[in-house]
This record gives C-alpha cells, structure tokens and sequence, in this order.
C-alpha cells in the first residue's frame, strides 16, 4: 500500500539498530492511527497525523543518529585506552602526514591565492603594470617587454590620475623594496626596508591607521617629509610604544618624521614582502638619489613605479584597459619627438598597458615559488597516502585480532553495518585527534620552510593564517585519511566467516586469505608510491649539483666584492676617474690580493644593462639583434676575473678617454654579430643611454662567462672600458681576487676604502660565493624536502613490507614448520619467502614506473642540466629501493628459516 | 548496580513524564500509552511514533521502564505488540519530578505570579 511505503521511507531516516528495535510497533502504531482517523472520516486529520509523523522524523531521527554516535565514541575512546601503543603510533602518523600536508598548502594557498590581508576589497583592485616584475629599468624603452609595460614612469602615472576617469583611484608605489640605513634617535646607523609610494596609497587601498595618521594628497610634508611605519617594525624597533609619532628617521641625505603606524597585518601592494616603512614619492631625492625619477628628458624614461587602481561602478576591465591605453599611448609621441621618427617610430610608439587583476598583489617570485610548491604538494599528498596505507595494514592486523569479540557481538544481534559503522567511527576519532595535532605540527613546519625559502629572498614573508580554505583542507584531509585508511579494515573485519572464528579460537594466529592479500596488494602500493618520490628526489639532488658546479667559466673562489657609491660621495667626472684608479692601485697593493678590478654590473647582484647597437657589417634580422648587454669594466677585469681571452686583448690602464674608444665582446656577441668573421678592429656603434653615438672598435674577444643569472643562457655582451666613459659607475663593484679565502681580506678592504675616503659610502662587501649561494636557495630547499619525503615513503614502505611478511609468516606458521620438519632446507625457506617479495615488489616497481614518468613531467620545469626521463637516476632510485625492500624482508625471511619445527608445532 | 538518585534525571522531559503517568495506572504496549496521553490531555499532546519509542529507548536505558516478557492482557490475541512496565526505580523518579513541579507551583503562588485557586 503506498501509505505503508511511503510511512518506510520515512523510518530508513532513524538509524538501522533503532528501525529494527521499535521499527515494527512504530508501523503498527502509525497504521492504527491512520486507521482511526479514516473512520472518523475527518481528512483533515489524516493529513495532521502524516505532517506530525515527518515533523517527528525531522527532530527525532538526527537525536538517534547522535545517540549512536556518541555510543560509538565511547566505544572507540574505550578501545584506543585498551591499546594506546596503536593509537599513539596512529596519531602520530597522521599528525605528521597531515600536518605536513597542511603546512605546505597553507603556503602554497598563501602565495597562490590569498588576497592582500588588511585591505578593502582586494577583489575590485586591478594593476596596470605587470604584477610579476620587480625591480626597474632607465632608458628609451624596455628592451625586454613583448610591448607591455612592465613599469610606469612618474609622469605616466601623473597623466593616468588626472585624465583616467574610469577608475575611482589610482595609486603608485615603487617596485621593489629599498634597503636604507636609517638612524632613530642619533642611534647607530642600522636597516629599515621600505618603498615610496603616491599620496594616495593607504586611502586608494582603504587603509588606516593603527595610531597617528597617513599621509594624503593633501600633506605638505616637504620641509620634514612623512613616514609611514608598519605595524610589525612599531612592534620590533619601538616596542609599540605611542610615543613613536613624530619621532624623527634620520637617513643618509636627509630626516623623515613619523607620522603615523599602519595597521597590524597591513603589508602593503606586494605579497609575501613586510616593508618597514612607506615614504610619499617626492621624498626620492633624498632616499633613492642619483637619476631623477620624478621628471623625464627625452628620450629616456625611467620606469620604476607599479601602479594600482579600482574601477568604478559598472566599469569592464577591457573599457579601463583601454581608456589607461589610449591616454598613455597618446602621451607617448609628444614624449620621444624627433627620435621617434622614420623606422625606429614602431619602436618608440609600440608600447602597451595591459590590465591584471591586483586582488593578490604584485608577486615576482609568485610563478617560480608556485612551481616548487605544487610538486611538492603532489609529494606530500603521497607520502599521506603511503602513511594512510601502513595504518590500513596495522588495522587490518588487528581487525584480525578482534575477530573473536566481532563475532561475538553479532551473535548477539548486532548487524554487520551497526559494527562497520562503529569501526569507522574509531578511524575517524583517531584521524580527528591526528588531525587536531596536525594543526600544531603545521605550524611549526610551516616556519621552517618560510625560513627555508627566505634564503633566497631575505625579504620572503608569509604568516601561518588559518584561514577558511587551510581549514577546510585540514578537514578534507583528514576525512579522506580516516575513510582511506578505515574502510577497508573495517569491511574486511566484519565480512569474515565469523563463525568459524569462535571454534578458532585456540589457534595463536588467525586471519583469512582475503586479509592477506589486500595487505600485500596495499604494500604493492606503497612501493609504487615510493618510486616516484625517489625519483624525483633524485632529480632535484641532481639539479642543486648542477647549479653549484656550473661552470661560470672563471673561479669563482677566493673573489671578493665591495660594491661603493661614488655619486652619493659627491665624486664627478674627472675626480671619480681618480679614484676609481687609486682605489684599483690601493687595492692591488694589498697583500694577500693578486689582482683588482672593477665593473658596473658586478657578479650576481641581479642586475643588467643593455643598450641598442649597430655592428660593422651586420644587418638586424629582427628586433632582437639591435641589442645586446654591457658592462662597463675597468682595466684588467678580464684578467682578474679569470676569464680567458681568446682573441686580441684584455682592457687595459692604457684605455683612456684620450685615446680611440675600445670595446671587448664575449664568445656569444662574436658568435651572432660576425657570424665567422675576425672582431677585431670591427667598430660597433652604441646608443648610450646619454645622449651620443659612440663608436667602439672590438679589441678583445673573452671567453663566455656566467656573471648574472644560473640558469639562463649567456648572452651576446660587449665590454666597455669605464675611463673612457663619461657618465655611468654611480656604485661601481671593486672584484678582488685573493690568494686565501677572502673572508681574510674583507677588514682590509674596508680599510683601504676609508683611507680612500673615509665618507665614502659602502654598499657591500661579500664574496662571489656568498652572493650564488640564494640563488639556488630555493632549489636546494625543493630538493632537500623532496629527499627528506622520499626517505621517509620509502622507510614507510619498508616498515609495510616488514609488518606483512611476518604477519604472513605467523598465520604460516604451521606450514613452514611441517615443511622444514619434512626436511627442506632453511635456504629454500628464506628463498620461497624472498621470491615471494618479489613478486610484491615487481608490481611495485611497475606500476610505480608508470607513476615516475608522470610525476617528472610536473617537476620538468625546474630541472637544470638533467632530463626527466634521465635513466641513471631512475636506475638508481629503483636500485635503492630494491635493497630496501629485500632488506626489509629478509628479516621476517630469516625468522621463518629459524623456525623450530617441533617448538611451531607444539604451539598450533 | 546501584541505581542512581533520582534528582539527577529532573528535569524530566515533557514526553517522559507523560509516559511515566500514562504507565503508572497500568501496563501498556505503544499504541495504548499515546492515546492515554491524547484523551488525558484532551488532544493537545499527541506523541508521535519517533518521540514515543525514541523516549521509551532512553527510559528502558535508564532504567524507569522495563519491557514485558508476556503480554498482560491474556485475552489480547495480539503477539506483535510489546509491552512497558514501571519500574520501582521509574515510580520514584516520577514523585521527585512531581514534587519539584510542585514546589514550583507554591513558589508562583507565593510571589502572586498566579492567584491561589
């Protein structure tokens, strides 16, 4: 009858122990009421008694699903304090699997996607700038951009907030953060890290403050120009004292006054960096001198500000994108004039804005830093897997255990689905302690990989926020590992034929063929899991020991450098010849150095130069070969460096600017611009930045070195002598080749700098070593993490294994005994137990194949100087886990080899 | 097992102790204990099958209930039905919860919540 099904549907709502205790007499009941009303014949009552019945349902039918829950909590509570070696061993694991798993998500979900913390609404910002650059770049346009700028100049930028009507605000700041030496209360002098910005940063951003005030547009703040500090640098330098505002930073060409604090968690336009502080733009002169960067002369640009909006209401992006376009592209050709004329005008004028989303902020390190932390997500998440699967084991174990007081349970009237649903609740239970443990453990790890990544970017900041997607992972987290590890032990142990189980009682160890081989088949998985770890491990080792060992094509040892500011000491034209060549004497007369240079570049310090040229005899394919990188080097910087000369001549004391202008080009420029032909005595013609022609004539063809970047290509370069040059060399690099380990000579050196001058201002001074050691930070704590992982899956695996084959030997017992009873040696024992592994562990190795090959594609990217497909480190990872593996079983192997028959037999 | 005192179940839900009056006249099977309930509060209190057995499970739990083996009703023909008694335990519980609504009652009177009738 439908009344009685439809009356069904609403009992499968309570749970099944309850529906099959009162389940009859509540139909019963339920029927007779329906009965009664009927012959009432009141309709209306019928209908009360079904609304009533579901209303019931709705309230009643949870109450009983809690009640049962809350039955098997103490179930499991009880269980766990019955063996609390188990749980402590369960908890913990899944305290580090899933604590580690959380650590690594929070960063990556912090550098991917959270928004700016503490500003309003960080959904609605856009960047008309590019949010993956950092840094700025002077000259006639960006050689390097596809036509969209990366950078804005102050003028640009001016032009966009007055005539953009389509954003609501526009604000600037600068890219990049600045490192100044500031002093508070006539202290010693120490670092504060900070930017400028426009006036209308903290209002554009809705930001304010935590004491004191921001400044606006409205600030007349020149006679003692405004700081802004942030929260943590109140907290850190001035104990979060009030009386902060209004004290006074002294920097080296000026003083800021406080004026107000930023709120706590404020960190500005850039993710993953904590400024100090924020100073208005027109204080550049004083905090960021040498090149004017608030005022352009044709035909250069400097191009150094990042520039951030809001659109207003009803506003696309694509009608913002093009009203910013066409106001800039507008300003562009009144700007070049003359320069832009005949065929370089597509040059000059083919410069593009291109609108991005700021909700996250600018972020250089955000692509690269993404990459790592997506394969080692992947990693982590296996290696949960591999934890998950020896807590499968470990269950099923003592599913067997237990079989007994399951079967006993049943044959007292518990249905099979009341008990899985109880075993369940007890994985549960353990992975939610596991998983509030897991918190802690997250947290702890989560620093010590931001301080592992900081290596490589000292200004790398990001807090360990709890927020709604870490949460809601932690939670996913640990619901997959209780079902991953709980299901199947749970299914298993209340699938079995229990009631042979009570007349086995007496034997020492029971468990049923099914049991074994999921076992086996979850220790197949295990290894298959381990290898790609390995291997990937591998790879990235091998990578960290390609970058260290790269050839640079000079040695890089016993090299040190001191990089000064010339321009800030006041030192011009001929005076700065003057002591570029005493410092250069000075230094080559201090003992323990064999040689001195200098160059504008430096080695390593992340910088580059490039200029438009004209070479003899050569005519530009594409856009490409009208440019090639510089440096401009003092004399002997070939011979210092220890980079060979293969052609002609190094630069010498004898380059100066009386005599013809010189130049030396490396190998690659050689290669593209004479393309076979002898360099020496061809002339290549420059645009310098300033505003002449100069003509060089190639003197010198050097040896490719690597003085920049690790990983990219050495490009095309020329070489120019710094006496010949009338501007440039604001902060030249002093490179000092020593005869010891140049830590030695660095006190000297500072010596000799102050007897040089003693107001002379020193930006650096460090060793060759010490600057490439960030660069491979990041890649060195992806592998270090990466083998970390891989160790621990496969000492994990091998802990599977063993548990598996002693299990198996002990359910074997018996038949081991009688065969060597029998008479077989105890070498075919082992051998029978071995062969058996094998099998195991070939699966292992093939599927675990498969796995590999995917997981190196994932990490293709950041390889350097190895394939993904390499074959010696897959023949070595799979090696390795070979002898691990048959280690592991050769243990249990040897027990059962050891077995005495009539002790095994007495005993089954 | 000692039972445990009786204050410490008070204060007893609405639907228990409508059982709890409902059982104290005689022993009934489900059905019979939701109708004592409706007549004796004219209609207003209609116990629905999840709320009676939910409440019957916690009673029989807690030890104011015990089921019958043997229908008590040898005429009855009906062997599906299953049968609640009071316990000794469960008589008890109900006097405290009846003197603790009493002293409730005296309490409204004194302060002249309500009017003495």
């Amino acid at each position: 009858m439908r009344a009685t099904s439809l009356y069904e549907a609403l009992l499968r709502c309570y749970p099944s122990a309850f529906r099959d205790e009162y389940g009859s007499q509540m139909r019963l009941m339920f029927a007779e009421q329906l009965d009664a009303a009927r012959r009432t014949g009141r309709r209306l009552e019928q209908a009360a008694i079904w609304m009533r019945a579901a209303a019931d349902t709705l309230i009643v039918a949870p109450r009983e699903h809690g009640h049962v829950i809350a039955q098997d909590l103490r179930y499991a509570v009880r269980m766990m304090a019955a063996a609390p070696g188990f749980a402590l061993v369960a908890i913990v694991s899944l305290a580090l699997g899933i604590g580690a798993n959380t650590a690594i998500f929070s960063l990556w979900n912090g550098v991917l996607h959270a928004p700016l913390p503490s500003v309003q609404k960080p959904e609605q910002l856009v960047m008309l700038t590019d949010p993956s650059q950092s840094g700025s770049w002077t000259g006639r346009m960006d050689f390097r951009s596809d036509g969209f700028r990366p950078w804005l100049t102050y003028d640009e930028f001016e032009d966009l907030r007055q005539h953009a009507d389509l954003f609501s605000a526009l604000m600037a700041s600068q890219s990049g953060l600045s490192t100044w030496d500031v002093r508070v209360d006539g202290g010693d002098w120490e670092e504060a890290r900070g930017r400028l910005v426009s006036d209308g940063f903290f209002q554009m951003l809705g930001v304010g403050s935590a004491i004191g005030r921001v400044f606006t547009a409205t600030d007349n703040c020149v006679a003692s120009p405004c700081a802004v500090i942030s929260h943590t640098y109140w907290q850190r330098r001035f104990g979060g004292r009030p009386d902060v505002l209004g004290k006074s930073l002294a920097v080296r060409r000026g003083t800021v006054v406080i004026i107000g604090v930023a709120p706590r968690g404020f960190i500005g336009e850039s993710a993953g960096q904590q400024p100090d502080v924020w100073l208005p733009l027109h204080t550049q002169p004083i905090m960021l001198p040498g090149v004017d960067r608030l005022h352009d002369t044709p035909p250069n640009k400097v191009m150094w500000l990042q520039v951030f909006g809001r659109l207003k209401p009803g506003v696309t992006p694509a009608q913002a994108e093009s009203q910013a376009n066409a106001i800039f592209q507008a300003g562009l050709e009144p700007f070049y004039g003359a320069y832009a004329t005949g065929d370089r005008r597509n040059d000059y004028l083919d410069q593009r804005l291109q609108l991005h989303s700021g909700a996250r902020g600018a972020s250089a390190s955000r692509a690269e830093l993404s990459e790592s932390l997506t394969a080692l997500l992947v990693a982590v998440g296996v290696l949960l897997l591999i934890a998950c699967a020896n807590l499968a084991n470990l269950l099923l174990a003592r599913g067997a255990a237990r079989r007994p007081e399951i079967a006993l349970r049943v044959s007292l009237g518990a249905s099979r689905s009341r008990i899985m649903r109880q075993l369940i609740t007890e994985s549960v239970t353990l992975a939610a302690l596991g998983g509030v443990a897991a918190l802690a453990v997250a947290y702890m790890l989560h620093r010590v990989l931001v301080a592992m990544l900081a290596q490589s970017d000292s200004r790398f900041e990001i807090g360990f926020t709890v927020d709604p997607r870490v949460l809601g992972f932690v939670v996913m987290a640990t619901l997959a590992a209780a079902l991953l590890f709980g299901v199947l032990p749970a299914w298993q142990a209340t699938q079995a034929d229990l009631g042979s189980t009570l007349k086995e009682q007496n034997r020492g160890s029971t468990g049923s063929l099914r049991q074994m081989r999921s076992g086996r088949a979850l220790v197949s998985l295990q290894l298959a899991m381990s290898l790609p770890l390995l291997v990937g491990a591998g790879l990235l080792a091998r990578t960290v020991y390609n970058l260290q060992t790269v050839d640079l094509g000079f040695p890089a040892d016993r090299m040190m450098m001191t990089r000064i500011d010339l321009r800030e000491a006041g030192y011009e034209g001929a005076r700065r010849d003057g002591m570029l060549r005493d410092l250069q004497g000075a230094f080559q007369r201090t003992p323990g150095v064999r040689a001195a240079s200098f160059s504008q570049l430096g080695i390593f310090s992340g910088g580059e130069s490039s200029t438009t040229i004209d070479v003899e005899g050569y005519t530009p394919k594409s856009n490409k070969d009208r440019s090639s990188a510089r440096d401009v080097v003092g004399p002997n910087y070939f011979t210092t460096l220890g980079v060979p000369i293969t052609l002609g001549r190094d630069i010498v004391d004898s380059d100066r600017a009386e005599g013809p202008t010189v130049c030396v080009v490396n190998e690659a420029f050689a290669k593209l611009f004479f393309e076979g032909r002898n360099p020496l005595g061809m002339r290549i013609t420059a645009l310098d930045d300033g505003r002449q022609r100069i003509s060089y004539q190639v003197v010198g063809v050097a040896k490719n070195a690597r003085t920049q970047t690790l990983r990219s290509e050495i490009p095309p370069r020329y070489f120019v002598a710094a006496l010949q040059q009338v501007s440039q060399m604001r902060s030249p690099t002093f490179l000092i080749r020593t005869s010891a380990v140049p830590s030695t000579v660095a006190a000297t050196v500072r010596r000799t700098i102050e007897r040089a001058d003693a107001g002379l201002p020193i930006l650096s001074v460090s060793s060759v070593e010490s600057e490439m050691f960030p660069l491979t930070a990041q890649d060195r704590t992806t592998a270090q993490l990466a083998v970390a992982f891989g160790c621990v899956a496969l000492a994990l695996a091998a802990i599977g294994l063993y548990g598996v084959l002693s299990y198996g030997i002990a359910r074997r017992t018996s038949e081991i005994a009688v065969r060597i009873a029998l008479g077989a040696e105890r070498r075919r024992v082992v051998s029978m137990i071995l062969g058996e592994t094998a099998f195991l562990v070939g699966v292992g190795l093939v599927c675990g194949g498969g796995l590999a090959y995917l997981a190196t594609r994932l990490i293709g990217s950041r390889l350097y100087g190895v394939a993904p497909e390499d074959p010696v480190t897959m023949v070595s990872a799979t090696a390795i886990l070979l002898v691990v593996a048959f280690g592991a079983a050769y243990l249990p192997a040897r027990r059962a080899s050891r077995l005495d028959p009539v002790v095994a037999l007495r005993h089954a | 097992m000692d039972d445990p005192k009786p204050d410490a179940l008070l204060p007893l839900p609405p639907a228990v102790f409508h059982i709890l009056i409902a059982l104290a006249d005689r022993d009934r099977h489900g059905y019979s204990i939701m109708q004592d309930v409706a007549a004796r509060t004219n209609g207003k209190v209609q116990l629905s099958a999840g709320t009676l057995y939910s409440s019957i499970r916690r009673m029989l739990e807690q030890g104011l209930i015990e089921e019958l083996r043997e229908s008590p009703d040898p005429s009855s023909t009906d062997e599906r039905r299953r049968y609640y008694a009071l316990t000794r335990f469960g008589r008890r519980v109900a006097a405290a919860e009846v003197e603790r609504l009493n002293a409730l009652v005296q309490q409204a009177r004194a302060t002249g919540l309500v009017r003495s009738s």
